[in-house]
């Protein structure tokens, strides 16, 4: 009886040791899971927008010499819809900013402008313009997709906000301009 | 005469059996001889006092791995609770930034009006930004309730590249400093002809704490 005690008693120290040994465990489990939180210091979604609404507003004066003040927007992006099709003629467009066609200024200065502010960041993001003539006509590209590290893929939802398509009513059609920002 | 000696051989050869007998009786229980006997006396107290000797280095070896572990475990929440008082400072921080930053956007100081429309977003005066340099600069105190400890900084991306520190309130003994940015636009009604001007900048926030 008193032998059988015994072995109880030291069952229940095995037991107790081994309890506090996974509690360690999940301690450092936890610990190790929760270290790396990455600091989201701004929503990506308000950045998003008004990267996009800052480069759609901007005036490219200085860059389309006796053109007045074109907004890139506006009037470059709308010529750019509307002579899409004569893209190779660098003279095709009516805006004529820094020698070129206007899609390929637009998506020139695009560049520069995400290149030093979400680039100089580190940041993924992508951006496109796209053409939409007629409802349900499949939406062309008018320029060739700005990418940042490789962009953001289209499998990942999470980690990934965007502008949401900035509509711009044009005789051309319905031109969608968007910004992804994903980490 | 003769009598007497027989007796006494009768009883001496009594004794000798009797002696036989015991010592032969020792044998059966496995106990020897009486001197092996006496020396498996000595073994055994010799291992039950060698068997309270195993038993106390067991409970001294039980107890030390029972403190190893509540000295471990005591670590580990000392860490665990460290690195979540840090972060919960970060989060605070980038709180902190986030909110600083949400204010100077939308700061009538220098936000983008329509005369009586809604203000537009997203969008800095500049107009407004070139006088809130000195306004901010002057009344630092003033400003301290809004932006606290931080540095606010504008600086032009598309066209030009100038740079304009709106508010700065260092903290002289910080610890750690949350940065963030937000792309603006720049509307100038002095470059325009009749039409604003809009430029491209970048509006950088840092947090002191």
């Amino acid at each position: 009886m008193k032998f059988n005690k015994f072995g109880q008693m030291e069952i229940i120290g095995l037991v107790v040791i081994v309890i506090l040994i996974s509690l360690g465990m999940l301690f450092m489990a936890v610990f190790a899971l929760s270290s790396d939180t990455s600091k989201k210091t701004f929503t990506r979604k308000g950045l998003a927008a008004s990267t996009v609404s800052g480069i759609l507003k901007l005036n490219v004066g200085k860059e389309c010499l006796g053109q007045g003040s074109p907004q890139l927007g506006g009037d470059i992006l709308e010529d750019c819809a509307m002579y899409f099709d004569f893209k190779e003629d660098s003279s095709s467009s009516i805006y004529q900013c820094r020698g070129k066609h206007s899609c390929v200024f637009f998506r020139a200065l695009s560049y520069e402008i995400l290149n030093g502010t979400l680039g100089a960041q580190e940041k993924k993001y992508e951006f496109t313009a796209r053409l939409i003539e007629q409802k349900g006509a499949t939406p062309k590209d008018l320029i060739e997709i700005i990418k940042n590290k490789g962009g953001c893929p289209k499998a990942a939802i999470t980690n990934q906000d965007s502008s949401k398509p900035f509509p711009l009513q044009t005789n051309a059609g319905l031109v969608e301009v968007e910004l992804k920002i994903c980490d | 005469m003769y009598s007497l000696i027989l007796k006494d051989i009768n009883i001496k050869m009594k004794l000798e059996r009797k002696k036989q007998q015991k010592s032969k009786m020792h044998k059966i229980h496995n106990f020897g001889t009486p001197e092996s006997s006496k020396k498996f006396l000595g073994v055994f107290e010799l291992s039950q006092s060698r068997k309270g000797q195993v038993q106390m280095t067991e409970t001294i070896a039980v107890l030390f791995i029972f403190f190893i572990l509540i000295v471990f475990g005591i670590s580990l929440f000392y860490q665990y609770s460290k690195s979540s008082f840090q972060a919960q400072q970060e989060e605070l921080l980038g709180k902190k930034a986030i909110e600083i930053t949400l204010k100077t956007l939308f700061i009538p100081e220098l936000m983008c009006t329509k005369g009586d429309a809604e203000a537009e977003d997203n969008c800095f005066d500049m107009m407004k930004v070139r006088h809130a340099v000195d306004v901010f600069g002057e009344n630092n105190l003033t400003y301290f309730d809004t932006f606290s400890f931080s540095k606010i900084s504008l600086s032009e991306i598309y066209p030009g590249n100038e740079t304009y520190v709106l508010y700065d309130f260092p903290k002289n003994d910080w610890e750690n400093t949350e940065k963030t940015f937000f792309i603006i636009a720049m509307k100038d009604e002095v470059k325009g002809e009749g039409q604003p001007y809009f430029g491209i900048g970048r509006l950088d926030i840092e947090v002191y704490s």
